[in-house]
């Protein structure tokens, strides 16, 4: 009678240890998949847009022509023009003309309404940390990516920051 | 002896039903990475697209070069690229794969201009260039893709007078996307 109660227990404890073994290793598979799933997102904006953006508007050729009406300035050229007062050959202002251009540029490169990945921007020029245009449009996320770009002419150092938030 | 024969039994009944066990994940496991190798494809294709997106305007085949005043980055001969577009077919033909563009599998690239605003979307070709907006350089879709910002530039005229117009541009580089077939 012992004998046969020994025997069923030892049975019991067999099936449990083989219950047990599928239990772990269908939780591995499970950890397998749930690993194997998660795949890697792709990021709303990329640090090299924001980098390649800054580089490519300081080199676009605007409207205003020197004063002495020999060649169209660069933003970065309107820019050092706009510090000194000068004013375009068809006597517009430099400063009006960098402010109306870098508005358009943004407003058209990060596209913020409806249920764009961007939700703001921000574009800030000094010069010697003394701010000479800001433009800002949308909201400023805890996500966003940026970048600097600096250069220095006739003793002043300009510096060109640039916010997207996501 | 009968005691031992049905232990061996049991044994070998035990033995069989955890190998098949064992037999029946693997199974499980083959058939699921065999069934995840077109999402690495696509994967690899995006890591492709996504690190040509950062250099291609500085390749010599887009590339302003000098010749619009001084080494400039980020910045896209559109002259150039209009010549390269109307010899595409040379490019292709450096592969057996008649899929496989000179750039890899699936990838067509587009270059369209932002900034000044202009309207309806027009295809350059000869006949219009450059009062158009969109270059496209491959003739298929583009069902995925990375861009990046770019300087778009050629020679323009004014009274005259040859000067540089460069304008904001969006390069575009499609990749292939395996799951979609």
């Amino acid at each position: 009678m012992d004998l046969e109660k020994f025997k069923g227990k030892r049975a019991q404890e067999e099936m449990i240890g083989f219950a047990l073994i599928i239990i772990l290793v269908a939780v591995i598979l499970l950890v397998f998949l749930g690993i194997s799933l998660k795949s890697p997102q792709k990021e709303n904006v990329e640090s090299y847009e924001v980098g390649s953006f800054v580089q490519a508007f300081l080199q676009y050729t605007t409207d205003c022509r020197d004063s002495n009406d020999l060649e169209y300035l660069s933003i970065k050229d309107l820019i050092f023009y706009c510090n000194k007062g000068e004013k375009c050959s068809d006597n517009k202002d430099t400063c009006e003309i960098l402010n109306s251009t870098l508005t358009g540029i943004t407003e058209e490169s990060w596209k913020i309404e409806g249920d764009r990945p961007v939700k703001g921007y921000e574009l800030n020029i000094t010069r010697d940390a003394e701010e000479i245009l800001l433009i800002k449009e949308g909201n400023a996320t805890k996500n966003y990516k940026s970048s600097m770009q600096d250069f220095s002419k006739s003793g002043n150092s300009f510096k060109i920051f640039f916010t997207a938030y996501y | 002896m009968r005691k031992a024969q049905l232990k061996i039994q049991q044994m070998a009944f035990m033995l069989m039903a955890v190998t098949l066990f064992f037999v029946l994940v693997g199974i499980f496991i083959l058939a699921f990475h065999l069934s995840s190798l077109k999402s690495s494809a696509t994967e690899i294709e995006e890591k492709n697209a996504l690190l040509l997106v950062t250099k291609i305007a500085n390749s010599p085949e887009f590339s302003c070069g000098e010749a619009f005043g001084g080494e400039k980055i980020d910045c896209i001969d559109a002259d150039k690229v209009m010549m390269l577009k109307q010899n595409i077919d040379s490019y292709e033909r450096a592969s057996s794969n008649p899929e496989e563009t000179f750039w890899g599998v699936g990838t067509n690239i587009e270059i369209r201009k932002i900034y000044p605003k202009t309207g309806v979307e027009e295809i350059c070709g000869l006949g219009n260039y450059p009062n158009c907006n969109v270059i496209k350089i491959g003739s298929g879709e583009m069902p995925a893709e990375y861009s990046n910002f770019a300087l778009l530039c050629r020679k323009d005229s004014y009274e005259g007078k040859i000067y540089d117009k460069c304008e904001l541009a969006k390069i575009m580089i499609s990749y292939k996307d395996w799951g979609a077939e």
